[in-house]
């Protein structure tokens, strides 16, 4: 009975941090335009907060460097649990141009543990509230 | 005694990691330092593996927001190492996409400065304007952001006359809505008051320190590229270089303005005057041993590449300077006189794009040594506190 | 100033202290001098002919030289001075005596070519990350990159 009000709660408002690992800025932009009134992921219970202690969802960007790379980790650990991971766009997944470079890990799975990944260059707002409904659909 | 505080890479406010760190003694911040390399993604090697083409879109994924920009300049340097002219109708429309991205992105700036300043309401309502000029963007291109309508030669897709015309009313709704708010804004004492005299950066500084865009033409030095060096398609339009003398934020937020209105008639005058014709000419695979410069003025100042071939069909160097490079030692010299309430408007003054290169801020707290990762969120809670309690400046005038 | 004047100018100032001068494009200025006038050249085009805005410094790996290209703008076009060292003694003069905003361009140049610019006001490196290994210079041509394999969580390799 705790457990579907709890389950219930966390399915109703999931708070997100958003987190930028070197990205050129266009799936960053398309996070906030989701907030805007053409879009707005508000009417969700979807929060954006500020640091990793409140959060419940990280949603990941951009390509990882090897300077970041620890940050990450670091930020990722200190999220509490339980937490889900959302991999924005085509540089998060696999690296998109910048595979091969000296300095990219190649995406965010090489770093944590990713849960959902949604695919574009950008990514259209639509398309990344689709993936936390579906993130929300599977608790 | 000196504090030294950190601002890490993980913030909220930019959404791209930078690292700075601050001495602060009591409010005022005494010296700022900036570390780079969180965005280092090895471009410029990467560029040396690949043929002509395919480094279109590896420069337009250079930047998000000046997408275009990136990839025009390219295309504008190799061009000229090919010997090769597009034709004028495949050059209006370049153009055309080229000043609508700069109204996206001054729209976007004004959105972040008023959400830095605390007037969250001007966000929602520029970033619903904005929603408009994506529409259009997506209407002739395809795609919200990284429109690929560049190519070696021309553009790869025409406009025809139905979207000539809902572009043109596009635009009319803009200017009403844009002078609408400029009206408000500009008779909104607490607005101006919160931005006049924060960051100031004085004429002989900014010409010193080499900044570029609407940062060095606040300060009264009239720098501009597509009227120093115009090329293509600049010199047959009418528009002005539009400068301001206060020298600190106001005069940044007057700047952008202002060219938000240049570019509405740029765009009318290009819609209305597009030449018939073709729209690409046919490109080479490779090209002669040569070199070029070439300069383009990017929304936050000047964007410059340098590409060198030797005969095959991959550049032998192609090195990339990003606007928000130059400005980095202006920034510091703005951050040297400022409150710390007032870092995230300096910041945000420049209209950082660090993708085009890193940046994070540490304060260091001077008297104890002890580090402090102070999150941009708490920094902006302190600058509205202190927004609160400031003594309103009654002689803060809109200087329009 | 239109490009004919500029040549002029610099010509009578400088002389012989200018090695070659190109105008290859409309707009587009190029001069080539000795490392050791390279200051002097930059002050020069400060005092007299007003050209202070450093656009950007850009390297070149030629094999048994560098050479450094330091782009100028000034309001009607640009101008480059451009300068060959040897690859056995990379030392460069730095120009931030003259001009302190090319300070950021120079610490990337060290980073990327491994060139020593003398008496530059801040030597610490800007884009490599902190656990870069030392001696590993990005963009000389002779620096080649090894991708590691990749894990792919949940599949095949």
């Amino acid at each position: 009975m705790l457990d579907r009000l709890v389950r219930w709660s966390r399915i109703k408002s999931p708070w997100i941090l958003h987190l930028n690992s070197g990205a050129c800025n266009a799936c960053d932009i398309e996070v906030v335009a989701a907030l805007t009134p053409r879009f707005d992921v508000e009417r969700f219970g979807v929060l954006l907060k500020a640091t990793p202690r409140h959060a419940d969802v990280i949603i990941g960007t951009g390509p990882v460097t090897r300077q970041i790379k620890d940050r990450i980790i670091r930020i990722y650990e200190q999220t509490p649990d339980p937490k889900f991971v959302i991999a924005v766009g085509a540089c998060a997944m696999s690296g998109c141009v910048y595979r091969g470079a000296y300095n990219i890990m190649g995406g965010l799975d090489q770093v944590i543990p990713v849960n959902v990944y949604v695919p574009g260059c950008p990514a259209r707002p639509d398309a990344i509230l689709d993936g936390v409904v579906k993130l929300l659909g599977k608790l | 005694m000196k504090f030294t505080i950190p601002i890490g890479p993980q913030h909220p406010a930019l959404k791209e990691p930078i690292s700075l760190r601050m001495t602060v003694e009591g409010e005022v911040i005494r010296d700022a330092d900036i570390r780079l390399g969180y965005n280092h993604r090895g471009l410029e090697k990467l560029a040396e593996e690949k043929t002509w083409i395919q480094n279109i879109y590896l420069t337009e994924r250079i930047c998000g927001i000046c997408s275009h920009s990136h990839a025009t300049c390219y295309v504008q340097g190799v061009e000229k190492l090919m010997e090769i002219a597009p034709p004028k109708r495949g050059n209006y429309i370049r153009y055309l996409v080229a000043e609508l991205e700069r109204i996206h992105s001054h729209l976007l700036w004004l959105g972040v400065a008023g959400h830095e300043a605390g007037f969250d309401t001007f966000f929602m309502y520029t970033w619903r304007d904005r929603e408009v000029v994506m529409d259009i963007l997506e209407m002739i291109s395809g795609n919200r952001v990284h429109y690929a309508i560049n190519t070696l030669g021309g553009v790869r897709r025409d406009l025809d006359e139905m979207q000539i015309k809902k572009s043109l009313e596009g635009m009319e709704i803009l200017r009403k809505r844009s002078e609408y708010y400029f009206k408000i804004g500009a008779s909104e004492p607490t607005f101006v008051a919160r931005l006049a005299g924060v960051g100031y950066l004085s004429k002989e500084q900014a010409i010193d320190l080499c900044a570029v865009g609407p940062t060095a033409r606040a300060s009264g030095v009239p720098r501009d590229v597509r009227r120093d060096d115009p090329h293509a398609v600049y010199d047959e339009i009418p528009f002005d270089v539009c400068t301001a003398d206060t020298c600190d934020v106001l005069g940044r937020v007057v700047v952008r303005v202002k060219e938000l209105m240049e570019s509405y008639k740029i765009c009318e005058f290009l819609l209305k005057n597009l030449p018939a014709g073709d729209i690409a000419v046919k490109a080479p695979k490779r090209a002669k041993p040569n070199e070029f410069l070439s300069r383009y003025e990017a929304p936050r100042g000047e964007n410059t590449h340098y590409i060198k071939s030797n005969g095959t069909d991959k550049p032998e160097r192609l090195k990339v300077r990003a606007p928000t490079l130059a400005n980095y030692p202006a920034t510091v010299q703005m951050l040297k006189t400022g409150f710390i309430a007032d870092i995230p408007l300096i910041f945000a003054a420049i209209d950082p794009c660090i993708c085009c290169a890193e940046r994070t801020v540490e304060l260091v707290n001077a008297r104890t040594g002890e580090k402090k990762i102070r999150r941009f969120s708490e920094l902006r809670k302190l600058a509205e506190k202190r927004f609160n309690e400031l003594p309103s400046k009654r002689n803060a005038v809109w200087p329009f | 100033m239109t490009d004919l004047e500029i040549m002029e100018k610099a010509k009578s100032l400088f002389g012989d202290k200018i090695v070659e001068m190109t105008n290859p494009a409309v707009r587009r200025i190029f001069i080539k001098v000795e490392p050791q006038n390279l200051v002097s050249v930059v002050a020069g085009l400060r005092k007299d002919l007003n050209i202070t805005y450093v656009a950007t410094i850009s390297g070149l790996d030629l094999g048994e030289f560098f050479e450094i290209l330091y782009h100028f703008g000034h309001d009607n076009g640009s101008l480059t001075v451009r300068t060959q060292i040897p690859r056995a003694n990379p030392h460069i003069e730095s120009i931030c005596s003259v001009i302190p905003g090319a300070i950021l361009y120079e610490r990337e140049l060290q980073d990327m070519f491994g060139l020593i610019v003398d008496h530059i006001p801040d030597p610490r490196p800007l884009v490599v990350p902190d656990d870069w290994p030392a001696n590993n210079f990005p963009l000389r041509k002779d620096w080649k990159f090894e991708r590691p394999a990749e894990i792919i969580p949940g599949g095949k390799k």
